[in-house]
């Protein structure tokens, strides 16, 4: 029904509110568009209704291109905001007959068409009565069957129940429901309530930054996340690597995520493994004030596609006039003095190195700031060849760092490899001690390739590999010349990549 | 066109029929005027070269162009509330057409505004001002009213679009009316004016408006006054509405 392939669309302001996105809905599914604000949600929905261009791509509607037959589009579509639109100085008879008379509808199908709305939605009785009187639900629910006056095929519905209470909100859900049993509607709903997109929808998509990160039924998603999820808080986690590692070292936990101070892990099973990741802590003395257990539910999908928490965002989207007010006129003063004040505060406090550093590992710089700070820097000496020797470094993997802070001589290399089979004598037979016990299998070359091709090595890992492997000297040329390649395309990339420190 | 012109005008006049009490809130200023600027200014016209017998006769013209600005240069405030309130893109998500959501607004305004000068020309009658009460002159009247509510109805809609928050709307409004209404003739004679108002009136929309409507109201109507005051207001009427509907049409992007 709905076909977006490659969708853009960034605001004058430069914000790109969608970003690339391609989304295929299909005849008769409700799909959810669940986000946090910001995502590009309600672009995207604004984009699709007509009510707001793009910049590039293709999107088609009930199968109107909507650019060249926009007319076509809206004749064929039904659109909830997530302000209520009508009017409350009318009856509820008055905005539907209103509605339909905007749909070019005869006055005698308008008619028959409010009697059956009316019955539908369950208003018959409220129907003459003033929209003020009504109540946050029955709004919503007018709301909806103005929508529907021309019965369209497709609804959409831009956070249908924000702002209503869990009753009225089931209530709504049971009628969403039905429009898409009974009369087969098409639905595309965003929300960022969870239960919302779970109850509700055949498929749910996940919007982050303008993208779709992923998409799928509900049941599919969870059960991805396999196991059960314990989330443990931490009284100001310091090192949250070394948390890390030694929460992996347990072989139970299969992935984890940091949210701010709080540590979600992914364990096959919950209750025998939180005395274990206890214990764990305590040993490297990490204070835990808070453990919790669940299964997985569809805010920890959320967590693994885009890294936080939704309900960690705040509610009250910039509204479409506010992001447009940055044309010019008055909303543009306001968003500098919001900016100034910001500042000024930032100003007054006193940083801690801690805090300064990780301030600036969380800023994403936009260019202009980078550009206007590198203007105003004073290098001194030491920092120019400092930052010149780090930029030398070319971007390998972590398991280098040892080797790439430098480029080796023939003489050095030799010495080193040397050097390292000296070492490695001992280490050897540890090592392959190690692999016994711990796999109790003898691996086929093949096997112990594609192992390690597809294990993901952490940096211990990967440090501890490199002491004891004993180098061959065709691998050591290898590795050597494959290095000196990678490093000029790498550094280029890193150029563009780089994001500036700022110290001051 | 016209019929999405004429639902969304008919929506417009409900809802203001459904607060009749606020209509006539915004009659009481332009009554105050009447009688109070009546009063203050009487002895005006014992000056010799004043062209009327009493101040009032001289001024009603003035006050019914006062009821029509003040009347009209807040229709845009309620064009946000509108947005804000979801009802704009409703209307903009059906196959409504641009123009009429636009036409709808700046009529009702105008109409508004045509009913409450109407009222005032009553009172003033009542008072006893000396105009013309020919039917014929008053339709002809109230028809520059109407243009100019129509144009200033545009103009405030128009910003509203352009500057999309209320208060600058409210302080534009206020740029726009009051010291074009001390530029124009509407409450002194140009006879008495200095050289550079009378100038600067010369640019002034609302002293053409003034001057047609006087121009029929007057117990001697001067058709050649009238016709020039009529055709500058009906062009500016015109203008502001062209760039009102465009403005409101670049909202999609």
């Amino acid at each position: 029904m709905i076909t977006i392939n490659g969708l853009n669309k960034i605001y004058t302001n430069g914000t790109k509110a969608v970003d690339q996105l391609s989304l295929q809905i299909n005849e008769r599914e409700i799909l959810a568009l669940l986000g946090p604000n910001g995502a590009g949600k309600s672009s995207t929905i604004k984009i699709l209704t007509t009510l707001s261009g793009f910049d590039d791509g293709e999107v088609t509607v009930a199968g109107y291109n909507i650019d060249r037959e926009p007319e076509m589009v809206r004749q064929s579509i039904g659109y909830v905001a997530q302000e209520t639109g009508v009017d409350y100085f009318l009856t509820g008879r008055e905005n539907l007959e209103l509605q339909g008379h905007l749909y070019r509808m005869k006055k005698p199908e308008i008619k028959a068409r409010i009697e059956e709305l009316g019955q539908y939605f369950e208003l018959a009785d409220v129907l003459d009565n003033l929209v003020s009187s009504y109540s946050g639900g029955m709004r919503r629910k007018l709301d909806i069957a103005t929508a529907l006056i021309h019965r369209p095929k497709i609804l959409f519905l831009d956070e249908p129940t924000l702002g209503l209470d869990t009753q009225s909100r089931q209530s709504l859900w049971k009628y969403i429901r039905k429009l898409n049993d009974e009369l087969g509607l098409t639905i595309l709903l965003t929300t960022h309530y969870l239960e919302e997109a779970d109850k509700l929808s055949n498929r749910v998509a996940i919007i982050d930054k303008g993208h779709i990160k992923v998409i799928d039924k509900p049941d599919v998603l969870k059960d991805d996340i396999s196991g059960d999820v314990v989330s443990l808080q931490f009284q100001d986690p310091q090192n949250k690597n070394d948390i890390v590692n030694t929460m992996r070292a347990n072989d139970f936990v299969m992935d984890t995520m940091w949210e701010k101070d709080k540590l979600h892990l992914y364990v096959s099973n919950g209750a025998t493994s939180i005395p274990r990741l206890i214990e764990s802590c305590n040993e490297i003395k990490a204070d835990v004030i808070n453990v919790s257990y669940q299964r997985p539910t569809l805010d920890d999908v959320f967590i693994k596609y885009t890294g936080s928490s939704i309900d960690a965002t705040e509610e009250g989207e910039e509204k479409w006039w506010e992001k447009w007010a940055g044309k010019g006129g008055g909303g543009m003063w306001a968003k500098k003095w919001q900016q100034a004040n910001a500042e000024s505060e930032d100003d007054a406090k006193v940083w801690t190195t801690e805090e300064a550093e990780e301030w600036h590992k969380n800023k994403d710089w936009s260019k202009e700031e980078a550009a206007d700070w590198n203007d105003n820097k004073q290098w001194t000496a030491e920092e120019s060849a400092a930052w010149h020797a780090n930029k030398e470094k070319p971007a390998e993997p972590a398991n280098n760092t040892q080797d790439s802070d430098k480029q080796w001589t023939a003489e050095e290399s030799a010495a080193w490899h040397a050097e390292q089979k000296k070492d490695a004598k001992t280490d050897t037979q540890e090592s392959s001690e190690i692999n016994n016990s711990s796999d109790n299998k003898e691996l086929t070359k093949e096997e112990s390739e594609a192992w390690h091709k597809k294990k993901e090595w952490s940096q211990d890992e990967a440090a501890q590999w490199n002491q004891n492997k004993q180098w061959s000297a065709e691998e050591s040329a290898a590795w050597h010349s494959d290095k000196d390649n990678s490093q000029s395309t790498e550094k280029n990339n890193q150029d563009s990549e780089k994001s500036w420190p700022k110290n001051n | 066109m016209l019929a999405d012109t004429w639902y969304l005008f008919n929506k417009y006049v409900k809802i203001s029929m459904r607060m009749p009490l606020w209509s006539l809130f915004s009659l009481i200023q332009p009554l105050l005027w009447l009688f109070i600027f009546g009063a203050l200014f009487n002895n005006f016209a014992t000056l010799p070269g004043f062209p009327a017998d009493t101040y009032i006769d001289y001024f009603v013209p003035g006050v019914l162009i006062m009821t029509v600005l003040f009347g009209s240069s807040w229709a845009g405030v309620s064009l946000l509330r509108e947005i804000s309130a979801g009802t704009v893109d409703k209307m903009l998500v059906s196959p409504a057409s641009r123009t009429a959501i636009v036409l709808s607004r700046v009529l009702h305004s105008a109409v508004q505004a045509v009913i409450q000068a109407f009222i005032v020309l009553v009172a003033a009658w009542l008072m006893g001002a000396n105009t013309n009460f020919n039917p014929v002159y008053i339709f002809m009247a109230m028809f520059v009213i109407l243009l100019l509510g129509i144009a200033f109805a545009a103009l405030s809609n128009g910003l509203a679009i352009k500057l999309q928050r209320e208060e600058p709307l409210v302080i534009m409004g206020n740029l726009m009316t009051l010291p074009l209404m001390f530029f124009s003739s509407a409450m002194v004679p140009e006879q008495f004016m200095p050289n550079w108002i009378h100038a600067i009136g010369s640019f002034n929309p609302i002293e053409y408006a003034t001057s047609a409507v006087r121009a029929a109201l007057s117990t001697t109507p001067d058709f050649h006054a009238f016709s020039i005051g009529f055709g500058v207001t009906l062009l500016f009427a015109v203008g502001t509405l062209y760039w009102a509907i465009s403005a409101f049409k670049s909202i999609q992007d």
